[in-house]
């Protein structure tokens, strides 16, 4: 194609600065780019603005037996099961950490495995972690007990493999930096990934 | 007094659910305008800015300019065009013209049939374009867009970019020549 045409139609030049031959082209992919524009809707059809709130405000659900797994409640237990369940107890905390991205395995509820997270975030008030399992909203909250910057915390993941980040004081994100695998996130960043195996390896 | 675009997205970051429906009214047509153009398909293009918006939505604390939001879900929209587009190919080999007819809210009746077999023309022809050179020149001839702002909206060069539209034109003009 000409340059001059291009340009023309770059907004570079005006149709007048055109050689004659040239001008009834130019006016041809006037008529081309005009009728294309109005070939195509203005807006957004009605309802699409429905969808998307409704798309990104769940639902609220009724509780189902997961949730009543979860609510805490007081029980009463004899001397003998108290020992067993902390000798159940022990046997699960003595396993030793491996270290270096989320470690899962400890247990099996319902068909989710428990993941533990640890991260290194010195002086900050808050950690959450965040991730497709949770919407992307910050879900579990990593705790400090003594102090020393290491945050953990548990979360119960189906197996699968599964896109997260950690949330510093409810607004800085971060990605695992022990993970092993990385994601692009879309927005410029790393989501860190986590592979969750069943714990009976089918 | 209408609130910026960064007095939106505080609000939106502090829970003010109606702030993020103000955001989508007002970004939602230029978004749904490329999808459609970009995809060929009315149907398909809902569905990829309502996944634009969502993905915005739960990446918001990430935009590092919310000032420009505009500019970044317009971004997220693109890139949601081309995914679209990419796994669409992997699912079928349907050529563009080939996708139902992109409602024109139409002006009459007069004229109409030639107007629907010039559309599906043109549908035909952008369609035959890459997914870049289709998105500039959308972006240049029917959104009306500068090449400083196609820049900043597609984080791509000027010269890039006036390179990309030069050369849908120049297909363009093959694909279409003798149907306009």
């Amino acid at each position: 194609m000409d340059e001059r045409l291009q340009a023309y139609l770059d907004g570079e030049i005006s149709l007048a600065e055109l050689p004659p031959e040239l001008r009834e082209r130019a006016g041809e992919w006037d008529r081309l780019v005009n009728r294309l524009r109005a070939a195509g809707p203005a807006g957004a059809p009605l309802g699409l603005e429905r969808r998307i709130l409704e798309a990104v405000t769940p639902p609220r659900r009724r509780p189902g037996w997961l949730d009543w797994l979860l609510r805490p409640r007081q029980v009463r237990i004899s001397p003998l099961a108290a020992v067993a369940a902390a000798a159940l107890v022990l046997a699960v905390a003595v396993r030793p950490w491996s270290g270096g991205g989320p470690v899962g395995g400890d247990a099996e509820v319902a068909g989710h495995v428990y993941v533990q997270f640890t991260v290194e975030a010195p002086g900050a008030a808050s950690v959450h972690l965040a991730g497709d399992f949770s919407d992307w909203q910050p879900g579990v909250a990593l705790a400090d007990p003594d102090g020393d910057g290491v945050w953990t915390g548990r979360a119960a993941l189906e197996p699968g493999v599964h896109e997260y980040m950690f949330v510093l004081d409810g607004t800085e994100w971060m990605p695992d930096p022990n993970a092993s695998t990385f994601t692009d996130d879309g927005f410029g960043q790393r989501n860190s990934v986590v592979a969750v195996a069943p714990l009976n390896g089918t | 007094m209408q609130r910026t675009d960064a007095e939106l997205v505080r609000d939106i970051l502090e829970g003010r659910e109606p702030a993020f429906a103000e955001l989508v009214r007002r970004y939602q047509d230029l978004l749904y305008r490329h999808a459609v153009r970009m995809t060929g398909a009315a149907d398909e293009a809902e569905d990829v800015v309502q996944a634009a918006f969502v993905k915005a939505y739960r990446g918001l604390a990430r935009c590092e300019d919310p000032e420009r939001v505009g500019s970044w879900l317009f971004r997220i929209g693109a890139n949601a065009c081309k995914d679209h587009l990419k796994a669409r190919r992997r699912r079928r080999t349907t050529p563009l013209e080939d996708v139902p007819e992109v409602p024109s809210g139409g002006d009459g009746a007069a004229g109409e049939a030639e107007r629907a077999d010039l559309r599906r023309a043109l549908d035909g022809a952008l369609g035959g374009l890459s997914d870049e050179r289709r998105e500039a020149f959308v972006l240049k001839h029917v959104e009306g867009l500068s090449y400083e702002e196609m820049a900043e909206l597609l984080e791509a060069s000027v010269p890039a970019l006036k390179m990309r539209v030069h050369r849908a034109r120049e297909e363009l003009q093959g694909l279409l020549d003798g149907k306009v």
